[in-house]
Parts: C-alpha cells; structure tokens; sequence
C-alpha cells in the first residue's frame, strides 16, 4: 500500500477509535461492570491503541521523509503535506466544506503528543476517579436543608466524556479546513463545558462550565468573522488552497494579497467594469485582471487580509485563554484534575497557539505583532496572579496561561519553531505539574496550599515528580550542555526575543523583558507551590496524618510523564531524530523569512538569525540566569525561610491586594458585559410586553370600539329612524282607524271621491310614456 | 398497487391527493364514530398521520419513475393539474420540488410525533383529533400547491383548526392567545389575498412562450398554446410558476407603476411579505409566538414551532422572490435587516425569560431570523460578478435551517411538556436537579439543546453556519451581528440547562411526580434525537434534495439580475 494513503487511514482510525468508545459508553456504560467500571476499560484501551497508531505513523512518516539537518534559512524543497477529503458538508458551485484530511510532520507530532498523554490521564483517571464507583455524599452541594448532596456514581460518565474529548481534539488536529477546524474547536469547547461542569451539582461547577463555553464562544464570534473573510474571498477553506493564495509559488511563498481579496476591496470598480462590459463577463474578467496589480500595489485588500488573520486569532485568544478572555481558565479548575491536566493543560488550551502555527503562513506581520502583543501581556499578568494564588490548581492554571502566553509571545515575533516546541514540552510538564496536584489533592482532600506542607515523606513519588516538573518549566539545565525539556523550549523563545529586538531596537526590548520578567516569575512560583505542598512542616496536622502515597495507576502515569518531560526536547540518541527537526520539518513554506509590515514598522526576524551561536549563547545564559534567580528567591522566601513572605505582603498591600483579585477582571467583565446584557434582554422583554403587545392589543381594542360606536350608531340612528318610521306607520294606522266606521255609505261615498280624484290626476298627467306604449 | 396500475398522471393524482386529504378523510370517519372509545380515537388518528407518512415517503423516495422524487431535478416534479373553477382559471395543480418536498416531509413527520405528544391530553379527545387531521391537511396542502387560489384556501384551511386547538385546549389564558394567533395571521392572510388579485388582475398568459407555459403546467400540448396565445382578452392566472416567469421578464407585467410611483410588483412583493413574515415570524410582528407557544397544548406548539413557522419562510422563498425579483432586490435590506434584528431581538428577549415555554418560543424568533438573512443575501450582483454561489450558500442554509429548526425546536416544545405534564408548572427558577431524577431526559435534552445552540455536529450549526457565510457577501455588517448571536445563544441556552438540569435538587412542587421518561416518550424523544445528529453529521442527505432547486432560484434571480436589472440603458430605451 501506497504511504501517502496508509498514515491517514491510521490517524483516521486513531481519530475515531475514541469516537467508537463514546458511542459505545452512552450506550451500554452502566451496564459494564458495577457502575460501569469496566467502561474505563474501553476508553484507556482505545486511547492507547490511538496513541499506538499514531506512533506508528510517525514512524512511517520518519522513514519516507527523513529529517534532513535543518538548512538554515527557507527550504524550498519542504516536504509536502499529505491532504485530502473524506466528503463534503455542503457543495455549492464553486464552493465546497467538506471533512477532510492535512498531515504534515506538525498534525503527526500532535496526535502523538495527544495521545500519549491521554493514554497516561486515562491510566490516572481510573485511580482517581474511584471515588465515583459507590454513592457520593458531595458536600460542596449542599441541599436547601443543608446536608450534603447524595447520589450515585458517574464513573463511566466520566471516561465518556473523555472518549469524546480526544474524539474531538483529534479531529481539531487532523483537520483539512479552516471550517473543520472551527467545527472540533466547537466540540472540544463542549467536552470542555461537560467536563468542567462535571460535579453538576455544585453551583460553582456548573458556573465555571458556562463561564468557560460562553467565554470561549466570544472567540468564536471572532472566528467567524475571520471566517466569513477568508470564505467570501478566497472561496475555499481548505488549508493548501488558501496557503497557495496567499503565498504562491510564483512569488517564492512570500506573502501576497490574493486577487480575491483586492476584488472585494475594490467591489465597487469591479461592478462598474462588469456593468461596462454588459453581458461579456470573460472580457471583463480580462479588464480586472489586468487592474489586479495595481490594485494589489495600492494595498487593497490587505486589511481584509488582516482582518482574517485577526479573526482566526480571535478564535485563539478564547481557547488559549488569552488576555482579554482569560478569565475562564481558572475557573475551569473545579473539573476533576484529570481533566485540568489533560483538557486545560495540555492539549485542548494548546489549541489556539497550534491553530496560530497553523494558519501561520497568513498572518501579516502587523497581525504577528498583534500577537505577541497579546501574549506578552498574558504572560505577565498571568503570572503575577499565580505569585499570590493559594490554592494548587489555581497557581497552575495561571501558569498555564502564562506559559500560552509565552507560546503567542514567540509566535508572534517570527518563532515559529519556538512557539510550538514551548507548547509540546509544555503539555508534558504541564500534565505531570496537574497530575501531582491531583495526586496531592487526592491525598488530602484539599487545594489549599497553606493547609498543606510536608507532604515529601508521606508521598515522596508525587514529591519528586512534582519537583522534575518544576524544574522543567523553570527552564533547568547547565546552558550549552544539557537541560530538562523546558530550558531547551525557553531558550528558543529568549533567543528569538533577543533576535527580534536587535531587528527592532526600542520597542523590541519590550518583549525581550518581560519574556525574561516572566521567565524569573515562574521560577519563583513554580517553586514556591513546591515548598508550600511537600517542604517544610506540616501545617495542618488532620490533613498530613491522612495523606498517603497514590496508588500505581496513578503515580506510573507520573513516572511516564516526569521522563517525558526531561527528555521531550532531546533528540534519539546517536541520531538526529527529534522533536526539534520534526518542527523544523514541518515549518510552513515561506514563513521562515525575514519579513517587514506594510503599515507598521515591524520587522519579523527569520527564525535561523536567533540560532546564531552568539545570540543564542547570550540567551541561554540569560534564560538561565532570571531563572536560579527566582529559583533562589523562593528558597529563601519559601524553603529555607529566611525571608517571611508576609512582611512583603504588608508592605505592597495595595498590589498584593491587586494581584489576589485576579487584577479585578471578573468584576469588570460582570459590570461592562454581563450586567449590561442582562439588562438590555429585559429591556427587550419590556418592549414585548409593554410596547408590541400595547400596541396589538391596542389596534384590537380599538376595532372593539368601532365596532361599539358602529353598534351605538345602528342602535341611536338606524333604529331609531327605522323606529320612527314604524311609529308613524302604527300611528298613521291608528289614526285612519278612526275613519273605518261601519257604515257602507260612508264607504261608498270615499270610493266615489276617490276614484274621480285619480280620474282628475290621470287627466292632468297622462302620457303614452307612462303606459309604456 | 393495483390503484395506481392506471396512467401516470391519474396515479400522481391519487398519490397527491392522498396526502393531502388522507387526514380529512381520517377526520371525517371521526366524525361518524361517536361511540369510539378515546383510546382508539388516538390510536385511529396516530394510524391516519402513519399512513400520510408513509405515503409522503414514498413521494420522496428517490428514482426517476412518476410518484418517486428524481434527486438532481431542478424545477417541479410529480405534478398534477386538473381545471377547478374555470372561469377564473382556477386550478387544482399540485407538485414538489427540492423547496418543498422536505417540507413535506417535515411535516408528516412532525405530525406523527405530535399526535403521539397527544396522548396526555383527555379533554374532548375525538374533536381535538379531528382538528388535529384537518389541520395536517392544511399543512401539506399550503406545502404542495402550485395554485395561488389554492393555496390560499389550504392556508386558510389550516387557520382555523388551530384556533380552536390553543382555544379550546390550551393553558389559562388560552382565548386570548388564540384571538391574538388568528387575528395576526388573518391580517397577514388578508394581505396576502390583496396581493394575490392584484397580481391575478395584471398577469397575462399570452405573453409567455409555449415552452414557458408547458413548463408552467398552464397547458398540455402546444396546440393549447396557439389557441391560447391568440387569445382576443387578457388570459388571468392563478399558477404561480406562470406569474414567476411573467415575474422575471425584462418587461414583466408587474413593472407598471402603481401607487406612490412604485411598481406593482414592489407593492405585491411588501402585501405578500408582511404576511409571510407574520408567520414567519420576525420582529415586531412576532408577539403572537410567545402567547400562542405558552398558552398551546405540548403537541400543537410542536407543530405550531415545527411546521407553522416554515410556511412564512416557504412563502418568502417560492413566491415572493420568483415573483417579484424586482422587489426583493431592492429591498433585500429590509428582509436581511428584519431577520438580523429578530435574530438579535429573539436572543436578548429569551435571555429574560422565567418561563419556560417562552424562553423556547423566543429562541425560535432567533433562529427563525437566520431564514430571513440567508434567503436575503442578495449577493449575486455586479460587484461579485454576478457569482451567485455565495447567495446559494446563504439560502440553502436557510432552507437546511427551517429544517434543523424544525427538529430542535419541536424536540425542545416536546421536552418542556415532558416536564410539565409531570409537574405542572414552567417557572424556569423552580427547577433544578433534574438531570440526577430523570438520566434519560437530561441526556436527551442536552442533545436537543445543544442542537438548537448550533453546536457542530448537530442539525442546529449547519443552517446557521452556512447562512452566515452567505450574509457575509452582501452585507458585512449585518453578517457581524449576526455572528455575534452566537454569544447570546450560548448564554441563554446555557443558563436554561444550568437551571432546569443541573444543581443538586428540584426546587419546585410536586417533587413525587418526577418519574423517568415513559417509553412513549424515548419514543418521540428519540427520532428527534436520531434526526439531530444525521443532519448536523451529514447534511448532504438534505442538501442532495433541496440543492438542485435552491440552486435553480438563485440563478434565476442571478440571471435576472444581470439580464434585467443590470441590463444596458441602451437596450432597454431601443424597447
């Protein structure tokens, strides 16, 4: 068989597998072994085959593409991805969505990353989940009578969901289309709402499920908008069709304006032409042809070619809880801690920074800026929240968000490579960080760190695990030899940082800082989550005396991943096979040049530049260096003591109090938007009910009262003159009765009398006329 | 079947005419059995909706045979026209096509499940079928007439049932809605009648070419057309696919000035309108969905939402744009804007609402609104190059929306009656917990719901998806705001699952009556349910029907916008 048509056919199956499992859950779940146990069974099991698959198929794709020893600067002879469709969701014309397939090395090293860190959150879940196989006593939802809520456990339910998640965020992956894309990205935000919303009874899940799906479709709304540009333009969604668009061959895959776009730009000329040319629409055609480049040189088009851009950004900045609409993913923190690790961690918030990887090959250099805009300020705000958060899953989440923002950051300044490779080391370490929690959590039944402590010799797996996680996303390693997985994903984004700021001095220092401000943050935050929970003295004595080792489901997941998230940035040894060449692989054609913005003086730096061996010396070093200093700052805050966290506290109270509000976010969204809404839906109920139906019921009243004074008028006059007539004709009667006396004579008399009366008209009137003759 | 062993138009005939008044003539047997018991009333009158069912089936089932429906046919099919009342060129003439024949399926459909929604209801149970019957014979007549007079009476015929069903069985204050549901619609129909002689007066048949009028079904052979075309007084007609062709002419009859010095045909084109989108309905001519979804028994909100709705939407897309083109291209604004602002509208009121029923009643003012934008777009003009693939995304989207909408919002009515035949109130903060007292129900109304959120996947994303695309094209604005829906509906639809179906408990009265769903009703439940995924996970199945047809309006109004409308001064001044 052909390779080109066996690694889709695995990544399909491996894509549906999960599917197959959701399906066959919702059906026959509870019926699988006491409360559905062994529905886990059928979930970790196709999970794993996926990720087996998958596996292979990098396999395969290794041996047909080798990893060539990245040529420095554009590599023309890229290889070219494998696309395809499986049918169409609608044809129109010339227009066509339909589900398709684009595989390259970036959609392969994806499913693997997916997959092999579902199949360790599957094997985790099933240990930590066990709470759901009997009757739950849920305290945190109270009955109106106050007791705890009791019910019956969900465990199936759960693997169901987490069936379809994978479903859906494979199906995100393996995408052909823009629309496709759109379609999953809608889905994985749904499995998200489920899943967040899984302990349904607590309010407060339930108000972070909405909270996450309503926040996210903002973004979306944004999508769409990207969407509709793309799609009224370029007339497709197709990823290979729009990037031959947008970057032909003919110009060496740099970016250009696509003749659709200058078209609809300039629609107004394009009908007077088309009107000029009445009914030869092929000459006219010529005509706008032969306009095109002059039009293309004036810069039509190219705000909307922005726009699409910013749009599908948009879609990014909801689902990789970007700022502005990085408000959800905290909240997001009351789904169970599998589903943080997996959903919220690693691979569906990744979404949007692989959906800006992705779609990188149409981004102008003004959106790209726009970008690290975004994520530079993320990434600051973000982990300054985490400096003050207490509660473990919550100093996650935020780093979380800090580390996407890291992700936009590089992307956004021309580190294509170095945005992607931040996200797939990220996901390791990330999970593994959720995953202790989870474990730390499960051990003591609760989130809050100033409750913990200690916790190192009661479970001293999670302990260490933990601690390899924290140093991977400190960016730990000697510089210039060796490093654990993130120092090596870090160092690409400081070089890049260091890079672009030498092509645009003044505002590129700007990104440079807080690259390295947030570097040195998450060192301190990561660490001090790490002293809190396990260094130290127990602070609650109920709580460590209770704590206890996780069982092996759940700590060989750990081990797995803490190995995944030293080694995931190295190459196999003695070869030169690793994630970094498969990126470097799978670089779209055209985007690893130096470019400049039409409307901004923005310059892109190519990614090569930041490899340079001074530059990137310079930027491990720094890298380094910010990082031992949080490192050393929260040893001496957290671990050795020397300092008390709390005197700091006092003296910036303002800030501290700041931070702990999560910089008043939610307030303000509650007041600017919320609020406003639901007032301005009660408006509109108001004007139903008050307004329309006023009015409807108005007219209907008024036809009433016509029709009264219609029927006082028949009553007033019409009658009455009908009665008067009949008054005067019984009147007339009654007075003519007099004359009816009896007497014949009298009788006699009147019929003389009257019959020469009409003798003495007939001959005063008489005309033949009147006879009719 | 030996009844149809005959020539092909007699069997059409039959077969037409069978699912039209199959359910008349359930109604008339009702009639006469007045000592049936109820429970076999219900039963008759379930195996009468069966049988239109499956007769409608076998219209639609594809193959090129007369009485089967040819897949990839662009204009009528299956047509039957016989003389009705010749004087005024009165005909019976029936036919589908792509447009229609969803429709009609949709309603047969509809009307099993609502009929099988009926069991609960106990109050004068033979009338209340009869009514029901009559008023599927409505329904399916309005669907399949090609006749204006005809489908004028089948739209009254409709009216009055269902007057009598909100009035008679419906909830507290059940005359008032039904007064207010008969008023609105008869002033539209009134309209509508105006608009409909005005074009009868003016229309001529003698300008129209022998193959135009074979086409049309007006006559049978050419040597009617000679006679015909050389005819000595205007020739009047009722046929609406003859007045569509006289519509689209570079010197169409309907162009003369009328009042106000505008055309007759913008006239027609606003009477004709103002009465679909009354139905329809859009803003502000809607505030009789509300009363009449509230006040309806579960099964006639059903079809109210279902099937009642689709007809503004059905006027909108087979008669008025055909027939006066001239006028839907001038006011696309109006259609578009009227169904962005009832999209936008429709979300905002449902956000407010504590009723249950109401919340439902207002999301279908929403999603009826994408109908509007999608059929409105006009985008096939001389800035697009006369490109009209982007329109016939917008209205096929349309079209795939009446459907989907079809599905979601009867499965949601059906749902909300679920929950209240158990206990018997609607007041949405008096809800809660339900999903851990009724697994099956909190599973199926996810579905449903989120279908109606337009979650991909589900029927409700398609239509709304593609109508949006489309808008994009002829207005970007309006293509925004209507993208911005997406937020709202979210927000309501999310709030109303997190009321009803989450929490810990039920908060309202009759806790004791919260028993799982009956089998009947994960029998209902369930071919909604099933409909959901098949079309929002392959929409072609609708798409293979309705996109030849669609396809075919939109190039027309294509070819007249460029032939007609476009068309030099030059030539027009040579006329």
């Amino acid at each position: 068989m052909n390779p080109n048509s066996i690694i889709p056919t695995l990544l399909a199956t491996a894509w549906l597998l999960p599917l197959a499992s959701f399906v066959f859950i919702v059906f026959f779940g509870p019926r699988m072994g006491r409360h559905g146990q062994r529905a886990a069974t059928v979930a970790t099991a196709a999970i794993i085959a996926a990720c087996l698959l998958s596996f292979t198929a990098l396999g395969l794709w290794l041996f047909q593409h080798p990893l060539g020893h990245a040529a420095h600067g554009d590599h023309a002879a890229a290889v070219a991805p494998l696309a395809g469709d499986w049918y169409a969701l609608g044809s129109f014309g010339a227009l066509t969505i339909s589900v398709g397939y684009y595989i390259d090395a970036l959609t392969i090293a994806m499913f693997c990353m997916v997959t092999l860190v579902a199949s360790c959150i599957h094997v985790y879940s099933n240990g930590y989940m066990h709470g759901e196989l009997h009757d739950v006593i849920d305290a945190l939802a109270p009955l109106s009578n106050g007791e705890p809520m009791r019910r019956h456990g969900r465990f199936c339910r759960f693997f169901q969901c987490l069936s379809l998640f994978c479903f859906s965020m494979l199906g995100l992956v393996i995408a052909g289309n823009v629309a496709m894309v759109f379609v999953f990205w809608e889905l994985v935000g749904i499995c998200s709402y489920l899943l967040i919303g899984f302990w349904r009874e607590r309010k407060s899940a339930s108000n972070a499920a909405n909270k996450a799906f309503i926040t996210n479709r903002v973004g979306d709304f944004g999508m769409i908008i990207g969407l509709m540009a793309l799609w009224a333009s370029l007339g497709t969604f197709s990823f290979s069709e729009i990037f031959s668009q947008v970057r032909p061959a003919a110009t060496e895959h740099r970016l250009q304006v696509p003749d659709g776009m200058i078209k609809l730009a300039k629609q107004g000329e394009v009908a007077e032409i088309v009107k000029r040319h009445s009914g030869d629409l092929d000459a006219a055609q010529k005509e706008i042809a032969a306009q095109l480049p002059d039009w293309r040189a004036q810069g039509y088009g190219y705000g909307l070619l922005m726009l699409a851009g910013l749009g599908i950004f948009c879609g990014c900045i909801g689902k990789s809880a970007q700022f502005p609409l990085h408000v959800w993913l905290p909240d997001a923190m009351e789904g169970p801690t599998p589903v943080s690790a997996l959903i919220h961690a690693a691979t569906m918030v990744a979404a949007g920074v692989y959906l800006v990887g992705r779609f990188y090959p149409v981004f102008t250099p003004e959106v790209l800026l726009v970008i690290a805009t975004v994520g530079a300020i993320t990434l600051f705000m973000a982990a300054t929240i985490a400096l003050t958060a207490t509660d473990i899953k919550r100093v996650l989440a935020y780093s979380t968000v800090s580390q996407l923002g890291f992700m936009m950051l590089a992307l956004g300044i021309g580190g294509w490579i170095a945005g992607l490779f931040h996200l797939f080391t990220h996901a390791f370490f990330k999970s593994l960080l959720f995953l202790c929690s989870g474990s730390v959590i499960h051990a003591c039944g609760t989130n809050e760190m100033p409750q913990m402590g200690g916790l190192k010799r009661r479970m001293p797996i999670t302990a260490l695990t933990m601690l390899i996680g924290c140093l991977a996303i400190a960016g730990a390693g000697i510089p210039t030899v060796v490093g654990l997985s993130g120092f090596h994903s870090k160092d690409y984004i400081v070089a890049q940082d260091l890079s672009f700021w030498s092509h645009n001095p003044g505002f590129g220092g700007i990104f440079f800082f807080v690259a390295l401000i947030g570097a040195a943050m998450t060192a301190f935050y990561m660490f001090r989550l790490w002293y809190m929970t396990f260094a130290g003295n127990p602070r609650d004595g109920y709580v460590h005396h209770h704590a206890h080792e996780s069982p092996p489901s759940m700590t060989v997941p750990l081990l797995i991943l803490s190995l995944m998230a030293i080694v995931a940035a190295w190459n196999i040894p003695f070869t030169s096979i690793g994630l970094d060449g498969l990126l470097h692989q799978a670089q779209p054609l055209g985007t690893a040049q130096t470019v400049t913005g039409q409307l901004v003086n923005v310059t892109m730096p190519a990614e090569h530049l930041a490899h340079a061996h001074e530059n990137s010396l310079k930027a491990e070093w720094m890298a380094f260096a910010v990082a031992l200093t949080g490192f050393i700052l929260s040893t001496l805050f957290y671990g050795a003591r020397k300092w008390n966290p709390d005197e700091v506290r006092r003296a910036f109270s303002p800030i501290y109090k700041f931070l702990l509000h999560k910089w008043w976010f939610d307030e303000l969204y509650r007041k600017v938007f919320v609020q406003p809404a639901l007032r301005v839906s009660d408006w509109v109920a108001a004007i139903d009910k008050k307004g329309l139906d006023v009015i409807a019921d108005g007219l209907a009243r008024l036809v009433e009262w016509t029709s009264r004074i219609d029927d006082w008028i028949d009553r007033v006059f019409v009658d009455d003159i009908i009665n008067r007539l009949a008054r005067w004709t019984y009147s007339l009667g009654i007075s003519l009765r007099v004359l009816q006396t009896g007497n014949i004579r009298q009788y006699v008399i009147w019929i003389t009398v009257g019959t020469v009366a009409l003798f003495v008209l007939m001959s005063m009137y008489w005309d033949y006329a009147i006879a009719g003759i | 079947m030996p009844l149809f062993d005959s020539s092909n138009s007699q069997m059409l005939t039959w077969l037409l005419s069978l699912i039209i008044f199959l359910p008349s003539f359930g109604a008339l047997v009702l009639c006469l059995a007045y000592r049936a018991s109820d429970q076999s009333v219900r039963r008759f009158a379930l195996l009468t909706t069966v049988a239109v069912l499956a007769l409608t089936i076998w219209l639609a089932w594809p193959g090129t045979t007369p009485g089967h429906f040819t897949l990839g046919k662009p204009g009528m099919q299956n047509m039957v026209s016989h003389s009705w009342i010749p004087g005024f060129n009165i005909y019976y003439l029936l036919g589908v096509d792509g447009i229609s024949m969803p429709l009609v399926l949709l309603t047969s459909f509809l009307s099993v499940l609502a009929m099988w929604a009926s069991w609960p209801i106990v109050k004068h149970v033979r009338a209340y079928c009869i009514l029901f019957l009559l008023l599927e014979t409505g329904m399916l007549g309005v669907f399949l007439s090609l006749d204006f007079f005809l489908f004028y009476v089948f739209w009254e015929v409709m009216l009055l049932p269902m007057y009598f069903l909100i009035g008679v069985w419906g909830g507290p204050r059940r005359e008032y809605a039904a007064i207010k549901f008969f008023l609105f619609t008869l002033v539209g129909s009134v309209l509508m009648l105006v608009a409909i002689l005005m074009l009868y007066f003016s229309s001529d048949l003698r300008i129209l070419s022998p193959s135009q009028l074979q086409a049309s079904h007006v006559i049978v052979d050419q040597s009617d057309a000679a006679r015909l075309i050389s005819a000595g007084t205007q020739q009047h007609t009722f046929n609406i696919l003859a007045l569509s062709e006289m519509g689209q002419m570079s010197d169409s009859p309907f162009a003369k000035t009328m009042i106000w010095g505008q055309k007759l045909s913008l006239w027609a084109f606003l009477l004709l309108f103002i009465g679909f989108v009354i139905k329809l309905p859009s803003v502000p001519v809607h505030t009789w969905l509300p009363d009449a979804h509230v006040e309806a028994p579960t099964p006639i909100s059903m079809i109210l939402a279902g099937v009642l709705l689709k007809m503004g939407g059905y006027g909108v897309i087979r008669i008025c744009y055909p027939i006066c083109p001239d006028a839907g291209y001038s006011l696309a604004w109006l259609v578009c804007g009227l169904g962005t602002v009832s999209m936008v509208y429709g979300a905002f009121a449902a956000l407010a609402q504590k009723d249950f029923k109401r919340l439902v009643a207002y999301s279908s003012v929403s999603h009826m609104g994408y109908v509007l934008l999608g059929i409105g777009a006009w985008s096939a003009t001389a800035g697009l190059q006369y490109n009209s693939d982007y329109w016939s995304v917008g209205m096929n989207g349309a079209m795939f929306q009446m459907i989907a909408h079809g599905i979601s919002s009867a499965g949601m009515f059906f749902l909300v009656g679920v929950i209240y035949d158990r206990v018997h109130h609607r007041n949405l903060d008096q809800f809660g917990g339900l999903f851990a007292r009724m697994p099956t129900y909190g599973g199926i109304s996810m579905v449903i719901f989120f279908a109606a959120l337009g979650l991909p996947g589900l029927c409700g994303f398609i239509g709304e998806f593609f109508v949006v695309l489309g808008a994009w094209s002829y207005s970007k604005a309006l293509a925004i705001i209507a993208a911005s829906v997406v937020i709202l509906t979210a927000g309501y639809i999310l709030w109303t699952i997190q009321r009803v179906y989450l929490g810990p408990e039920y908060k309202g009265p009759h806790p004791e009556a919260l028993v799982p769903m009956t089998r009947r009703e994960i029998g209902i439940a369930a071919p909604l349910v099933a409909f959901a995924i098949l079309f929002g996970v392959y929409p072609s199945v609708l798409f293979d029907y309705m996109k030849p047809s669609v396809q075919n309006t939109v190039n027309q109004m294509t070819t007249w916008t460029s032939d007609v409308k476009d068309a030099p001064a030059v030539t027009q001044e040579a006329k």
